[in-house]
């Protein structure tokens, strides 16, 4: 999430003479949990709860209302595909926890790797599903059924797109040399990491409940 | 020239606002003509040549005001330009119409804006009484009352009651815990920007071609899935005005858990803290409901998806339960952090400590916890599972268990304290906890099955809803104003316009709502613009208590500018406070703290020979060393 990679307002800003102040005083630390990480902890339990108002919709419409074929009858879901992607999009969790550590060691060449590859298999997932889309059969207006899988998976994949947006910044970032071993140096890469790896979690459950469910 | 539009303010924001809409209708048309579709889409519902520049065009607006610029340095690898805290503090009223990072600025903006949505709600709700005064149609037809009740409840609950809480909790927590800003200064006013744009979009759509949103603040399927236009602006709306509280909540969390002054515990905050600690985890895990809903609702809209088509499989009723699961702790949203400003108002007032503090601060949490599972008592008549009624029955009486603690313990601090009500602060908070006890039994009746069956959809939930939205938020809101007025502003009110202001809202609030439960339980139903005849005495007699309730709000309204203009300077601690906001300057300066106080002692130890809370930097040192390291979690 952006404020991930806010700093905050630190020590007098030497522009004292345009308004009369200093900065203002270092906040007192009363946790020992960076400010940044909880912040997207907070934000991921917000995701996880905009998920879970779509998995409400998702078994009202198959438990509640219990069609005579889920899938609708004609179609079915190519599981190998999707199973495929979830092992790239698992494998992206592996590449930037990587990164991180990387970084934490202070090896900026294995940061920049680690960035790279996740960058890579995120596009490489949304590539795939967007491939499937194209492919599977039906669209959102197929039954209540085609509307919940393309609104999961979709909620899903823009996750996804948001999650490829901040890796972005700090892949470029990395690749500008700016990150570095101290723990608030790579703020950058690691609130990034966090949120992706909540975007793999919740990739496993969308796939565990829509395909194999 | 041109510089005018690069640099961020309002030049760029028209600039980027036109250019993203622009860009959604290009879109639109772009992507219906590759498939083969007419241009542009003009059924009842639908409209995607508008839908997409609606979402479009508050983006751009944000990116052009310049909430996004040091976000996007940061993101294409630039370097960022040092902190010179320009965008911080205001110097010049110009710099409330500009993106500032001060916690106290964008609480004046917080506060100044959602008191215009009120006074627009208010009229709005003017607009309503008139119309009802007399049996049969008076000022408006039936279509637009029911577009006037909707956009009246919209307007109160999602851009007056919660950022009004939000805006005064900004201003006055950071001080409390002794922090020098909230802990994401940016996203903070990120959230702020996001306020007027939702309450505009609502307004908005008393353009969109079918007029405004009708539907109800509720915005039940399948009567907003069919409705016309300005059912979208209110999808819409809604997502902006959730973000904007979702990030004030994820602010307020973070600011409270890191960065406490030290010796500030988790038990020594006051309990306005405690307030907006459970408020921020409500508004966290249940916004997201409301927002997932309207896109359900929005996507039936556009795409014709099927979320709530019963026809193709979908689930009618699923709405209301996704609705409620946000909608019920919304109703705590919107009265938890009112019970922290009470718990404030009359600890000063009455002198006395809070009894229960600790007990107080759980209850907090209890009605958090609970209030996740009681949002089915809303639907006892919607034709869900009838097995859910009974649990959700019991849920909802159980929840008042922690809600009668916080007002017994209110009537604790009242009993033997030093009562004095020489702010119009304390009178509304004493008028709060009659009131809104009154509103919370009504809502006890209204958790009974039986009786929920016999009064659904009639004035009686009018009359509940207004008892303990009008009633308990907003007398709070009322009492918050008044409390830190001379904090906020530097001046002190007009005490004497204050009392007139507070005993006219008194009989107005009584004199409107208190008939409603009568009619109400006689049979009137709400949310229609004509009714039988044998309620036209009762109704006449509500209008005009309404109408006294909307004219005193210009006493309010004139009191608060003329005194913020002219009033008399404020003394830094004008009621006898003890928490840390009363303990800096009034206004504070603009870092608040040259240095971070140290808390040494409870908020409410009045009337302890020397007791104190905190102790500000420069001041004697003479506090026991074992008090002066205490660092909470």
């Amino acid at each position: 999430m952006e404020s991930a990679s806010v700093p905050l307002p630190h020590g007098a800003g030497g522009h004292a003479a345009e308004h009369e102040h200093h900065g203002p005083p270092a906040a007192n630390q009363s946790s020992r949990i960076d400010r940044q990480v909880l912040g997207i902890l907070i934000f991921i339990i917000s995701e996880v709860m905009l998920f879970g108002s779509f998995f409400a919709s998702y078994f009202f419409l198959r438990v509640v209302v219990n069609p005579a074929a889920w899938p609708p009858h004609p179609f079915e879901l190519p599981v190998a595909v999707a199973g495929m992607n979830t092992a790239i999009l698992v494998s992206s969790s592996f590449t930037i926890h990587y990164a991180l550590e990387g970084i934490r060691k202070g090896n900026k060449q294995a940061m920049k790797l680690g960035l790279a590859l996740t960058w890579i298999l995120g596009m490489t997932f949304l590539f795939v599903q967007i491939n499937e889309y194209v492919h599977i059969g039906f669209s959102a207006r197929t039954e209540a059924f085609g509307t919940i899988f393309y609104s999961l998976t979709g909620l899903h994949g823009a996750h996804v797109f948001l999650g490829l947006t901040l890796l972005t910044a700090a892949t470029i970032r990395a690749f500008r040399g700016h990150f570095d071993k101290e723990p608030e140096k790579h703020l950058g890469v690691e609130v990034p990491g966090i949120y992706w790896h909540f975007v793999d979690i919740m990739w496993i459950i969308v796939f565990a409940t829509v395909y194999i469910l | 020239m041109v510089a005018a539009f690069t640099r961020p303010g309002w030049y760029r924001a028209v600039l980027c606002t036109v250019l993203a809409a622009a860009f959604g209708v290009g879109l639109v048309v772009l992507l219906r003509s590759i498939s083969g579709l007419s241009a542009f889409q003009s059924e009842q519902a639908g409209y995607p040549q508008v839908v997409v520049p609606l979402i479009l065009a508050p983006l751009g607006f944000l990116l052009g005001i310049g909430c996004f610029d040091y976000w996007l340095r940061w993101g294409f690898g630039l370097p960022t330009i040092p902190d010179d805290h320009s965008s911080h503090g205001a110097y010049s009223w110009k710099d409330y119409f500009k993106v500032n990072t001060d916690h106290k600025v964008i609480g004046v903006q917080y506060v100044v804006t959602s008191f215009i949505f009120f006074l627009i709600g208010g009229l709005l709700a003017m607009l309503i009484r008139a119309e009802l005064a007399q049996p049969g149609t008076q000022i408006v037809g039936a279509s637009t009352f029911n577009s006037l009740f909707s956009t009246h409840a919209v307007l109160m609950i999602f851009v007056f009651i919660i950022p009004m809480f939000a805006g005064m909790a900004n201003y006055v927590l950071p001080l409390m815990i002794g922090a020098p800003d909230m802990a994401f200064p940016r996203l903070n006013a990120l959230s702020y920007w996001m306020l007027p744009l939702a309450g505009i979009m609502f307004l908005a759509s008393f353009l969109a071609p079918g007029g405004a949103f009708d539907a109800g603040w509720t915005g039940y399927a399948p009567l907003s899935t069919s409705a016309p236009l300005g059912q979208s602006f209110f999808n819409i709306g809604v997502q902006f005005a959730g973000f904007s509280s979702i990030f004030t909540a994820l602010n307020f969390l973070v600011t409270i858990v890191t960065m406490r002054a030290p010796g500030m515990t988790f038990w020594r905050m006051p309990l306005l803290v405690w307030a907006n600690l459970s408020t921020s985890l409500l508004v966290v895990a249940a916004t997201p409901f409301i927002s997932g809903a309207q896109f359900m609702v929005l996507l039936d809209r556009i795409l014709h998806t099927n979320f709530f088509q019963f026809g193709a499989g979908g689930d009618v009723i699923s709405y209301q339960h996704i609705f409620w699961f946000y909608s019920h702790p919304a109703v705590y949203i919107m009265i938890l952090p009112g019970f922290g400003i009470i718990s404030e108002v009359i600890s000063v007032h009455a002198r006395k400590p809070i009894f229960g503090y600790r007990l107080m601060a759980l209850a907090l949490i209890g009605i958090v916890v609970l209030s996740y599972s009681v949002w089915a008592h809303h639907m006892f008549v919607a034709g869900m599972f009838s097995w859910l009624r009974v649990p959700m029955m019991l849920t909802t009486l159980l929840i008042a268990v922690p809600t009668g603690i916080k007002i017994f313990s209110w009537l604790g601090t009242l009993y033997f304290g030093k009562i004095h009500t020489k702010s119009t602060a304390m009178l509304f908070a004493l008028a709060m906890i009659v009131t809104f006890t009154i509103g919370g039994i009504s809502g006890v009746m209204l958790g009974m099955v039986p009786f929920d069956i016999h009064v659904s959809d009639t004035y009686f939930i009018v009359a509940h809803i207004h008892f303990v939205l009008f009633g308990g938020s907003v007398f709070t809101i009322f009492a918050g104003l008044y409390h830190w007025f001379p904090k906020m502003t530097g001046r002190m009110y007009d005490e004497r316009l204050g009392r007139i202001h507070f005993w006219g809202t008194l009989i107005g609030t009584w004199g409107t709502f208190i008939p409603m439960h009568w009619v109400g339980m006689d049979g009137m139903p709400r949310r229609v613009a004509d009714y039988a005849s044998q309620f036209g005495d009762w109704n006449l007699l509500i209008s005009c208590f309404a109408f006294l309730l909307g004219a005193v709000q210009l006493i309010f309204v004139y009191n608060m500018i003329v005194s913020w203009r002219f009033g008399p300077k404020a003394p830094d601690n004008p009621w006898g406070g003890k928490s840390i906001e009363w303990l800096v300057s009034s206004p504070p300066s603009v870092f608040n703290f040259d240095e971070i106080p140290r808390v040494v002692g409870g908020p409410y130890e009045y009337g302890i020979p020397g007791a104190r809370h905190a102790i500000m930097p420069g001041e004697g040192a003479e506090v026991p060393a074992t008090q002066q390291t205490v660092v909470g979690s």
